[in-house]
């Protein structure tokens, strides 16, 4: 809000504004009779629009005195004739509404402004005006509360040194560029706040640009503190859910899994015995015992692998992101599922494109999306006896992406479930919780990717996901 | 010929090592990564014996021992399992298999089995050839020998046998050498047995 003006300056520029149309209507008098009547009203005009009402009717009074003594007839005398006056009436209307016109019109313009100030100031994201060197100009109230600092310690400091990190200030300085071509720029950052302690906030920053420069910025932060911690949290619950979920099938899987490590085992077992055999012979035949040996530590490591998968399964860890080969990914998954599709009578048939570029994520995320793709195939074949049970998994390249496909010839679902399927807690088996799709999908989403399902004809299910190829190395 | 070990069995380390331990033993083994493809093998005739894994790809161990006995095929079958239970082992050695190993197994016990396999197997064979010698020894009778044979092995004397068949003593008499002759009985005793190999049913005397 700007403070009145005193009186005296009002009441005085309306008698300069009433005196220079003196001095203009005396000088014109002899080239333009009547252009006093313009002088005059504009003086009135200006005098209210910019004393406010009483300064305007003030430069009406003097007006009309100047008028009557120097352009109504008797001439350089206060009176008016008789035929004058209606001329003199009509210019004293005149004059009355033309000042009224210049105070409202002032009254308006100040109504607006202390609106847009209003507005400014009690709008509930921080408000920042630098020029455009950075100087701050203004700042809301908001702005204060948000980075503790008050208007005062504010004024004439660049908002560079005042709220933007060491960290970020490449990204700051980047951002100062875009908008200096007169673009907008959208962030979610890191803010400093007059504490020294760290404030998230999305920002929205844009020129204001005049004669075709750039004179000053507005930046308008919001705080997101606390929806970022909201969707932290919720990406722990979901972590959380996710590792459970894995623990699941895990448990499921025990005895086939067991049957894997199992494997390898047995197999060092016999060789063992073997190379104890050879080596017992007379003579001893050290090179057969050898490639017994050699066996035995293959068959180790084989078996050491299957263990440290299961480990990283069961490990909650955090998220860790790697190029991956997805086609690696899927072979591991089928180490780890084989026995169980051997138990339950399923063939796996493989169809992975070559060369697939790498993408970015999670091993072991990745590894659960596909574990539990697999296992909701066999479980949906469980019924099946009437034809063969089928896994088919195909990767493939998409212009962009990586794409993954299980189908199988299972009991699919119905129709109406098509969308239900992806839903928590939804589930067609008996005994399922209904999160294993649910924990899937959020999980490709996250990596950027889409998962989605089709029924197959004439029979079961396709379920594809999508990842984005890596095409950065950071 | 030499003695035939098949393995049938998934898992490709376990194969190998199975074929390494019968090798150190002097044993042959043919591999085979499932049923299927024994299936499709053509196996010599020598004494042989087959360790299956319970749980493969495809056709399982249990059914690919049901599938054997259904074509006449009797390969002892010794099986060899990660994690047998014990329904599944009874149900495996009710259908004749020698033995049912969990891994990892002793290798002498997984030796012994196949030894006594083999041997089953030489025995069975030996039978079976003995078997198939007497019935071509059946086949080069004559009808009337044929028709003689029964009533003989059932302890007629040869006028009685005459008049069942109605011919006379004498003609029965040369039958009957034929009879012991082309079956190379050197006794009555011998063609008994014989008979008995051959599943020749006793006749019922004629009241």
């Amino acid at each position: 809000m700007q403070t009145p003006r005193s009186a005296y300056i009002r009441y005085g520029v309306a008698l300069v504004f009433v005196g220079a149309a003196l001095g203009l209507s005396l000088l014109l008098r002899s080239l333009v009779p009547d252009a006093f009547l313009i002088f005059f009203l504009s003086a009135v005009m200006l005098a209210g629009w910019f004393g406010r009402m009483g300064a305007g009717l003030f430069a009406v009074v003097v007006s009309m005195g100047l008028v009557g003594y120097y352009f109504i007839a008797p001439h350089q005398a206060f009176a008016v004739e008789v035929e004058e006056l209606p001329y003199f009436l009509a210019f004293l209307f005149s004059a009355v509404v033309t000042s009224w016109l210049g105070s409202a019109r002032r009254h308006a313009e100040e109504k607006q402004r202390a609106h847009l100030d209003e507005l400014f100031e009690q709008t509930p994201e921080a408000i920042l005006l630098v020029n455009a060197h950075d100087r701050v100009l203004r700042v809301n109230k908001e702005f204060t509360r948000m980075f503790g600092y008050t208007a005062r310690e504010l004024a004439d400091r660049t908002s560079l040194d005042l709220i933007i990190p060491p960290r970020v200030r490449a990204e700051a300085l980047q951002s100062r560029e875009r908008l200096a071509a007169g673009q907008h720029v959208n962030l979610e950052t890191v803010r400093t706040r007059r504490d020294g302690s760290y404030v998230d906030v999305s920002e929205v920053s844009f020129p204001v640009i005049a004669d075709g420069k750039c004179i000053a910025y507005y930046t308008i932060f919001r705080d997101i503190s606390e929806r970022k911690r909201a969707f932290e949290q919720l990406q722990k619950a979901q972590a959380e859910l996710a590792h459970l979920s894995r623990i699941t099938t895990m448990g499921e899987l025990a005895s086939s899994i067991a049957h894997e490590i199992n494997q390898p085992i047995g197999a060092i077992a016999t060789n063992g015995n073997a190379a104890v055999r050879w080596l017992g012979q007379n003579p001893p035949h050290v090179e057969d015992a050898g490639e017994a040996l050699e066996c035995i530590v293959r068959d180790a490591n084989r078996a050491a692998q299957v263990i440290g998968r299961i480990r990283s399964l069961l490990t909650k860890n955090q998220t860790a992101m790697f190029h991956l080969d997805i086609n690696e990914v899927i072979r591991e998954v089928l180490v780890l599922t084989r026995e169980e599709m051997n138990r339950r009578g399923t063939a796996a048939k493989t169809d992975l494109a070559a060369y697939l570029p790498p993408v970015l994520g999670d091993r072991v995320q990745l590894q659960q999306v596909l574990l539990n793709l697999i296992m909701n195939s066999l479980d949906a074949m469980n019924a099946i006896s009437d034809r063969p049970r089928e896994l088919r998994i195909k990767s493939s390249r998409d212009p962009d992406s990586v794409s993954v496909q299980v189908q199988d010839s299972g009991q699919g679902w119905e129709a109406r479930h098509s969308t239900a399927i992806f839903d928590a807690f939804f589930t067609t088996k008996k005994d399922g919780i209904g999160m294993g799709l649910t924990i899937s999908r959020s999980i490709i989403e996250a990596h950027g990717g889409r998962l989605w399902a089709e029924r197959a004809a004439p029979h079961g299910a396709i379920l594809h996901f999508t990842l984005p190829i890596a095409v950065k190395f950071e | 010929m030499k003695d035939q070990v098949f393995v049938v069995e998934d898992d490709s380390s376990m194969r190998n090592a199975l074929k390494n331990l019968l090798r150190s033993v002097g044993l042959e083994a043919r591999l085979f990564a499932s049923a299927q493809e024994f299936l499709e093998d053509k196996r010599p005739e020598v004494p042989s014996c087959l360790i299956l894994d319970v749980r493969l790809p495809g056709i399982s161990g249990l059914d690919l021992q049901k599938e054997l006995a259904k074509a006449n095929i009797h390969i002892p079958i010794i099986f060899i399992t990660a994690h047998g239970d014990i329904p599944m082992s009874v149900r495996a050695m009710k259908a004749g298999a020698v033995e049912f190993l969990t891994k990892p197994f002793r290798d002498q016990d997984l030796l012994d089995a196949i030894q006594a396999s083999l041997s089953q197997d030489r025995v069975r064979r030996q039978k079976a050839g003995e078997l198939a010698e007497l019935e071509k020894r059946l086949q080069s009778l004559t009808p009337r020998e044929r028709e003689l044979l029964p009533l003989v092995v059932s302890g007629r004397s040869n006028k009685e046998v005459a008049a069942e068949i109605g011919t006379s003593e004498i003609t029965v008499k040369v039958h009957r050498g034929n009879l012991m002759r082309k079956m190379q009985a050197a006794t009555f005793a011998d063609l008994l047995r014989m008979a008995a190999e051959l599943k020749i049913p006793h006749t019922q005397r004629q009241a």
